[in-house]
């Protein structure tokens, strides 16, 4: 009888990975994550960017100015895989009706929509010298300005509502929606315009030094480290701020 | 009431309530014109000039006058109450919705796809190219009016609810426009369109499969 009656109390109880759906359980387990990732960022960014300054050689054709790719590449890789985290976050949500996994794809939007703006800028950067203009309309670039546009979407859609619920889950049905159009935005756009360099920047094809593809890899560690602790910082905000009157964030917080 | 009566009587109100303000349908076909009218006056009036931008004109034109009327679908009902019996009635919401997005597709389609070659003629574009237009604007408004819906639902009488529309469904809309415009492009250019079209029709069918449900979904978060 007892039994059951926790088992109401807590409907994700008896395995260990529910217990963290908790806010209650999440909070603290997320703040040493957090402390972890930032620790990992700084570390990993420290080291490839000194590979990729330093230790990389100077490219053939485009001289010094393709170290871009370090920061470049990186943050046009995580702005897609936050996304997707997003988008799946949403769908458990919606799914498994979790308020953390809601909270969670709030923290990632902003820091997936600074990652696009990165790679489009760092992109434009890079244009200019090598293909003499900052803008060019080719498919990679447009994707990542379309994907910057499905970020602020929803953004802008869970801010629109008072109700923090109703917001919840219509901006994770947006995400879905989105996460289900973005294949087909990417394969229409590449359709639409193949200007780009095609594969010279993709890992191991054989026009890349070793070191330089080193570098990359470490700087895109450096980057999911930088991802998760961010989510993770803006996800402990949240929970602060909604879960204002519980009496275990008085305690934790202390 | 059976399911076709039901979604049926949705789909005849919808298309009387069009029929009968004629600010509905006026208004979006005005607002084309308009867009449309005011290319030249900033790129200059040469035909060569015009011919080249004209498709593209056209074809985002339609889109944003379809965009318009995506508020209508749901904001009025929930106003006066018609909404609350859609979503108690024992029918598939779903259903429901895909009749009224259907209705709604069939006659601002129809009106958009209309005007579409007397707008290519102020762009000097061929018959056949003006032609091809008007059927990709046919396919592409309801592809539209899917997605919007979902949208539509979503932000029922919400604040900044119609721009907020707009930033969500302009974006998703990218490869229909792109499909739309390039195969009059291709009838310009003495090329089959047949690839596009087939795009084309693959994009108002996956959005017809999915969008209705997503929809539903949505009109139930909004209204809970």
């Amino acid at each position: 009888m007892a039994r059951t009656e926790s088992q109401s109390h807590d409907k994700f109880a008896g395995r260990w990975f529910w217990r963290y759906a908790s806010p209650a359980a999440f909070f603290p387990l997320a703040g040493k994550l957090e402390k972890l990732c930032w620790v990992i960022a700084a570390v990993l960014t420290a080291v490839g960017l000194y590979i990729g300054f330093f230790v990389a050689p100077t490219d053939a054709q485009q001289g010094e100015v393709y170290r871009v790719i370090f920061i470049h590449v990186p943050a046009a890789w995580m702005a897609m895989v936050i996304y997707l985290a997003m988008a799946f976050w949403s769908g458990t949500g919606l799914v498994l009706g979790t308020r953390l996994s809601f909270m969670m794809s709030h923290a990632l939007a902003p820091t997936g929509a600074m990652m696009a703006v990165v790679a489009l800028v760092t992109g434009s950067l890079w244009g200019r010298p090598t293909w003499g203009t900052y803008w060019v309309w080719d498919a990679r670039l447009t994707s990542t300005l379309i994907l910057f546009f499905l970020y602020v979407g929803y953004m802008a859609l869970a801010a629109s509502f008072d109700d923090k619920k109703k917001g919840d889950r219509a901006s994770a049905l947006i995400a879905l929606v989105g996460a289900i159009n973005v294949p087909i935005i990417y394969f229409s756009v590449k359709w639409w315009n193949t200007l780009h360099q095609g594969s010279s920047v993709r890992p191991g094809s054989s026009s890349m030094a070793a070191t330089m593809l080193t570098a990359m890899m470490v700087m895109t560690f450096a980057f999911w480290a930088y991802a998760i602790a961010a989510a993770l910082h803006r996800l402990r905000t949240q929970v602060i701020e909604r879960e204002r009157e519980a009496s275990w964030l008085k305690e934790a917080i202390k | 009431m059976s399911l076709r009566s039901a979604t049926s009587a949705v789909f005849r109100r919808e298309l009387q309530l069009f029929a009968r303000r004629k600010s509905d349908w006026a208004n979006p076909l005005m607002f084309f014109l308009i867009v449309c009218s005011l290319f030249p006056f900033a790129v200059g009036s040469e035909s060569e000039k015009l011919k080249l931008i004209g498709i593209g004109v056209i074809f985002v034109g339609a889109l944003l006058a379809a965009m318009l009327s995506l508020p209508r679908l749901f904001d009025e009902d929930a106003r006066d109450g018609s909404l609350e019996l859609m979503l108690t009635s024992p029918e598939p919401l779903a259903a429901l919705i895909l009749a009224r997005v259907a209705a709604l597709s069939l006659a601002l389609g129809v009106a958009l796809a209309a005007v579409t070659p007397v707008f290519a003629l102020f762009y000097a574009l061929p018959y056949d190219v003006a032609g091809m237009l008007a059927l990709n604007v046919l396919m592409a408004v309801p592809t539209l009016l899917l997605v919007g819906s979902i949208a539509a639902a979503l932000l029922v009488s919400a604040r900044g609810g119609a721009i907020l529309t707009a930033v969500l469904v302009l974006p998703l809309t990218i490869p229909t426009l792109i499909f739309g415009a390039s195969a009059a492009l291709k009838v310009l250019y003495g090329e089959s369109p047949a690839a596009e079209l087939a795009l084309q029709a693959a994009f108002m069918l996956l959005a017809l499969a999915l969008c209705p449900l997503a929809a539903a979904a949505a009109l139930k978060i909004s209204t809970d």
